[in-house]
């Protein structure tokens, strides 16, 4: 089902949020060479939620399109919580950075259809855009190396 | 798609908070109902005139200290009162849905714009000062001083059931005065969770009370002899029988009425682009709003433009996803109340009688998550709608759109202004020069220009002209401040 209601987004938003999280957790068992990275990366997650909820609590208001804004198919931007079981680690990066540039191109989406809400709400969505995709060099960084 | 969780699980009996106390009243109880399941959400009564008085005199014995307390102080309580807010954010915006039936989004919209009155008010110690002019004749300065007059209410309309009593109260309270709410019997549930935040925020007893009830009430304020001011929103024939009452027991009175809004529609706008504006105007609130859409007006006489906009409007809303707003898919939630259901019904008779072309039906609705359809309508649209039927003229309060078609701008212009309404209209274009003119022509209060609801922000008067306000200051930012507030004048010599 389309997501076509400010709240739907944002509640999408954290769901994909938290399944990321859960993702780069099951990790930090995984591939506990790493479990740093992965922390940081999990607990940057929950933070992303925060930045968004607060930009759109904060400045939500009823007289903007906030029930008619979106057209969002959320099934482009299905993921995973929990890698493939016996993938190695190679393939368990490569599957991380496939996250995230999904993850990049909901929040580019998501901020391209918010442009009538007030500017915090897109500004939100394009910040967390950055922050991840800031993460994909530094993933692709992890493929050379054997966890 | 899940419900969000429901704040209030059980039958809730209300009461009425009167010098810092929750009181039982002794009036009838009415039965409040979430409008989407049916499902009875509180008893609440009506207050009797006697405790009304009560609540008058319980602000009129706080208003001394009240006003003696220093302008610092007082906002304190607001800031306190604001945190609080924050805090209960989610719960008093499903709150809202439960009792008036609004989504999730315009609830949490409507907190968000009561939390920023609050805000906005905490700025009385800069908002309220006066101004002086020293050797206005040798050695004789003058200089004004605001002062706070006494007790003040507000009679509530059930369309924002928590917002617009907020447009009122925290500025009457910081500038000194002392106030009496009187909510909506229809959904009075969101004013009794203020009121409990009001009194954790440290309040003085007194300063803010809070009585139920229905006409009798209101009158009983209206009424009475110690209140120095009323607010009030609702239609404009009550609204200007609060306005003659208040003249008749000399009261100041901001009375925000009825409103029948148009949007014009330039042959520049963009057709997509609208869209969202469009919806959001007209079926927003479940067009059970002041502000809303009601005329849309298709400006030029190019037939193609004119059929692919009609097009565009008639097909996005007959998508609009229609059920209980706790479902944070839903677009539109239910009429508040089966008589404004009613009253809408008669109205989609009265436009197919009149001639009107009915493009998009919304009687028998499509209730998603099978809630029973008592209170439901579906978006509904007239085509071929002329100027001087009923469904053009008189305020409709629900989710149908008249569609009109003029020649040019001038025409529309007239036709807006030929209303006895002036509360909102709106233009889209990419014209400047269609929008200054437009702007500078129209007669109404609030102006949007390629925007679908004008709702002036907190620091921004919120107002209104012709039938659609009666009054001279109108609410929210520095008009509510100078209406809160007497200008007293000093001339002072020092001999």
């Amino acid at each position: 089902m389309e997501l076509n209601t400010t709240s739907q987004v944002v509640s999408f938003a954290r769901d994909l949020e938290e399944l990321g999280a859960r993702f780069y957790e099951s990790l930090t068992r995984r591939h506990s060479g790493d479990a740093e990275v992965w922390r940081h990366l999990a607990s940057e997650n929950r933070k992303n939620v925060t930045q968004v909820e607060r930009a759109y609590y904060g400045v939500i208001s009823d007289a903007l399109e906030g029930c008619f804004s979106f057209a969002i198919d959320p099934d482009k931007y299905a993921i995973e919580a929990e890698p493939a079981g016996g993938a190695s680690y190679h393939e368990t990066v490569k599957r991380a950075v496939e996250m995230e540039e999904k993850i990049v191109r909901f929040y580019l989406e998501a901020a391209e259809q918010s442009k009538s809400l007030m500017a915090d709400v897109p500004h939100a969505f394009t910040l967390v855009a950055k922050k991840r995709n800031s993460r994909i060099p530094k993933l692709m960084a992890l493929l050379g190396k054997e966890g | 798609m899940a419900l969000l969780e429901e704040p209030i699980k059980e039958v809730m009996q209300l009461k009425n908070f009167i010098a810092g106390e929750w009181v039982e009243s002794k009036g009838e109880l009415q039965d409040v109902v979430n409008p989407a399941t049916c499902q009875p959400l509180a008893r609440v009564p009506m207050s009797t005139r006697d405790e009304v008085n009560a609540a008058v005199q319980a602000a009129r014995e706080a208003f001394p200290d009240w006003r003696r307390t220093t302008p610092l102080a007082r906002v304190r309580c607001l800031f306190r009162l604001k945190e609080l807010l924050e805090e209960h954010f989610e719960e008093l915006s499903r709150v809202q849905t439960q009792e008036h039936g609004k989504t999730i989004d315009e609830s949490r919209g409507e907190t968000r714009r009561g939390a920023e009155m609050v805000e906005v008010a905490t700025g009385i110690p800069s908002l309220m000062m006066g101004y002086n002019l020293e050797d206005i004749a040798s050695g004789i300065d003058e200089y004004v001083i605001y002062q706070p007059l006494g007790v003040f209410c507000h009679i509530a309309p059930f369309n924002f059931p928590f917002m617009v009593p907020l447009w009122f109260s925290p500025f009457a309270v910081a500038t000194g005065n002392t106030f009496v709410v009187k909510p909506s019997p229809r959904d009075p549930i969101s004013q009794v969770k203020l009121a409990e935040l009001i009194d954790e925020s440290g309040f003085p007893p007194g300063v803010y009370n809070l009585v139920q009830g229905g006409a009798e009430a209101a009158l009983a304020l209206l009424e009475h002899p110690d209140v120095k001011g009323a607010t009030f929103v609702g239609t404009t024939g009550i609204g200007k029988d609060v306005y003659r009452k208040c003249g008749e027991t000399g009261k100041r009175a901001i009375v925000q009425a009825s409103a029948k809004n148009f949007l014009l529609v330039m042959p520049d706008a963009s057709v997509q682009g609208t869209m969202p504006a469009l919806m959001t105007s007209f079926f927003g609130n479940t067009g059970q709003r002041c502000l809303s859409g009601a005329n849309l007006v298709i400006v030029g006489d190019d037939d193609a433009f004119y059929r692919k906009f009609l097009d565009a409007f008639v097909n996005t809303a007959s998508r609009i996803r229609v059920g209980y707003g706790l479902d944070e898919s839903i677009q539109m939630g239910p009429m508040q109340s089966l008589d404004g259901k009613k009253r809408v019904l008669g109205y989609i008779e009265k436009g197919i009688a009149e001639g009107a072309r009915l493009v998009l039906d919304g009687r028998k609705p499509a209730v998603i998550g099978g809630y029973p359809d008592d209170h439901f309508l579906n978006p509904t649209v007239f085509v071929d709608v002329m100027p001087d039927m009923a469904i053009a003229t008189e305020e409709i309060f629900g989710p149908v759109a008249c569609v009109l078609r003029v020649k040019n701008l001038d025409e529309a212009i007239e036709m807006v202004n030929s209303s006895n309404f002036g509360n909102a209209s709106s233009i889209f274009t990419s014209s400047g020069k269609a929008a200054r003119e437009f702007q500078y022509r129209v007669e109404t209060g609030n102006v949007g220009i390629n925007l679908g609801i004008v709702a002036p922000m907190a620091f921004f008067p919120f107002s209104g002209m012709k039938d659609s306000f009666f009054g001279t200051l109108h609410g929210q930012g520095r008009d509510a401040v100078r209406f809160f507030t007497e200008s007293k004048v000093v001339v002072q010599r020092w001999l």
